[in-house]
């Protein structure tokens, strides 16, 4: 079953199109990869679907609800969370805390009723076992009381991981989360996404690390200079003569 | 179990604080004393605790506390002077029209950031000082408003100044508890992320320009509810009370506090307004050591602001804070 579908998606910037008429669909449960040379449109196409930009043209659904024109914070209430390239922690709060934050929406005491403690006790008590529970699931819970500015930068991708999930999506999208990982720390991720996925979390990954997008991902979409240029599962990408000449064509790098 | 210890001894001091604050007026009838500069200092606790959750914890500055302050204190002093109402309503009203004051400052202005919303913040200020000058139908003018009494309620006078230190401290006290409920709950957590980064806040579901208008209503509010209590407690108002110098200064206290810190903003507040008031504290003063020392009151807020930004970018909070790190830590090896 479709759970996001993207359609004719569209952003300009001054002359240049980012993102190109791009169409795709995540089915539900899916861990799908999203990749392409650097200016593919990415990162674009992740604030697009985000709202953090405007799109010019197209439409983006989630189970049918239209997504574009809603702000950032009404569409993760809709169910779409996200990760950041450069991770956007608080860095003065602690790594429980920072989950806390991405409760924000399943919370529900306001300014009134926290300033007179109606009913906020219980919900607290509520939201720091499900800051547990995430932050046991991402493997992260020693790591509970430290401030984020304090954290190796593997932590960090777990930290902004964990508190994209406490938002309870059902999509969920990540935007290089391998990006500053060693060997075995992109490894322990692998693990991370493949339990997201069994928690019922469909996900979407950006991803320059090829042995990454190949081992977890389902299906690919390739991007390059903002137009969709393939779509299919890993093995048939790896072999796609487009895909091959946008990575090795033009400007050779060693991403492939 | 050190925890739990650390906040038994807070509320603890919390605790012994109020008793002394509480029984001072027993203990004397100084009525410079009790009667102004210590009601001075309840103000600028419930200014400054507003103050604190927009700037401190929010980040969004506001350079036209004063103004909401001045807002509060000219409604109240209109409504029961001029209209007769009763000062209950008169200061109900005050915290209304204060609160409604900044919500319509903060719908556009916090689209702002930075410098620009510094400015913004500035310039509302500017213009509250001369309508406080220019409306002199309402506002008296330079001259003021006089004749405002003590406050009441259903007969009940607050009509000494011991009465009206308890009422103006046991206000402060409620404003103070509600601020620190709101910073340590749901609401104080999304301030501290819309602080530290407003894309992050907004990728967790944070909508933070409801978040950033909401707080800034309610911390004009507390404000217009000091000013309305400031008119009820010195009796007059008049428009120099209430300009951009006392803007700075209550921002000051914030940052000599610490953001992120309800304590710290506190403290700072206590201190510094009491710098210019040294001698209701300090016996056998010379009157021109406290000349001098209000003279160069601005400067000395200047010169801790910057030996704080300096020396102790966290302000005094963070102080506390890491203090408190500390002796949980040793206590943890020890143990």
């Amino acid at each position: 079953m479709t759970l996001l579908a993207v359609r004719d998606l569209t952003k300009r910037f001054g002359g240049l199109t980012a993102v190109d008429g791009v169409s795709f669909d995540v089915h539900e449960g899916a861990i799908k990869a999203v990749i392409g040379p650097n200016g593919a449109g990415k990162s674009t196409l992740f604030n697009l679907l985000t709202g953090f930009e405007k799109a010019d043209a197209g439409q983006v659904t989630l189970a049918g609800e239209p997504l574009l024109g809603r702000r950032p914070s009404d569409i993760v209430g809709c169910g779409v969370a996200r990760t950041f390239q450069n991770t956007q922690l608080f860095e003065e709060l602690t790594v429980a805390e920072n989950v806390l934050v991405g409760l924000h929406r399943r919370l529900k005491a306001g300014l009134g009723r926290s300033a007179l403690r109606i009913a906020v006790r219980s919900e607290e008590r509520w939201a720091e076992r499900e800051a547990a529970r995430l932050l046991a699931l991402i493997g992260i819970e020693r790591w509970a009381e430290t401030p984020a500015a304090d954290l190796p930068q593997g932590v960090r991708r777990s930290c902004e991981i964990a508190r994209a999930l406490a938002t309870g999506p059902r999509v969920l999208l990540l935007d290089e989360p391998a990006a500053g990982l060693n060997r075995s720390e992109t490894d322990a991720l692998g693990s991370v996404l493949y339990r997201i996925r069994d928690a019922g979390v469909t996900t979407v990954v950006v991803e320059h690390d090829m042995g990454l997008v190949m081992e977890v991902s389902e299906e690919i979409v390739v991007l390059d200079r903002g137009r969709k240029i393939a779509e299919g599962p890993p093995l048939l990408i790896q072999k796609d003569p487009a895909v091959l000449e946008a990575y090795l064509g033009e400007e050779p790098d060693d991403e492939l | 179990m050190i925890a739990t210890l650390l906040t038994r001894v807070r509320y603890g001091a919390v605790i012994a604080i109020g008793v002394v604050v509480a029984v001072l007026p027993l203990l004397t009838g100084d009525r410079y004393l009790i009667g102004k500069v210590l009601v001075f200092v309840a103000l600028n606790l419930i200014i400054v605790s507003g103050l604190a959750l927009v700037f401190g914890f929010a980040g969004q500055i506001s350079l036209g506390h004063a103004a909401f302050c001045g807002l509060g204190a000219y409604t109240t002093g209109f409504l029961v002077t001029t209209l007769d109402w009763p000062p209950l309503l008169g200061v109900v009203a005050a915290v209304l029209i204060s609160g409604l004051g900044g919500l319509a400052l903060a719908l556009p202005s916090l689209r702002l950031k930075g410098h620009y919303l510094a400015m913004a913040t500035l310039g509302f200020n500017e213009i509250m000082s001369v309508l406080f000058v220019e409306m002199d139908a309402v506002t008296g003018g330079n001259n003021g408003l006089s004749g405002i009494p003590y406050f009441s309620v259903a007969g009940a006078r607050f009509d000494t100044p011991a009465l009206n230190y308890w009422l103006v401290w046991g206000v402060a006290a409620v404003v103070l508890a509600l601020a620190y409920n709101i910073v340590r709950g749901r609401p104080g957590r999304a301030m501290r992320a819309l602080h530290g980064s407003e894309i992050g806040a907004l990728a967790s579901g944070v909508d933070t320009t409801r978040l950033k208008v909401q707080v800034f209503g309610l911390s004009a509010a507390f404000a217009g509810l000091a000013g309305a209590l400031y008119a009820h407690s010195v009796g007059f108002v008049s428009p120099t009370t209430f300009s951009l110098e006392t803007s700075v200064i209550l921002v000051a206290m914030v940052v000599i506090g610490g953001s992120g810190s309800l304590a710290g903003p506190v403290m700072a507040a206590v201190v510094l307004t009491l710098v210019p008031y040294a001698d209701a504290l300090v016996p056998g003063l010379s009157a021109d050591t406290v000349a001098l020392m209000q003279d160069w009151e601005a400067d000395v807020y200047g010169i801790l602001m910057i030996g704080v930004i300096i020396l102790a970018p966290g302000g005094l909070g963070r102080l506390l804070v890491s203090r408190r790190d500390r002796r949980v830590a040793e206590a943890g090896e020890a143990a």
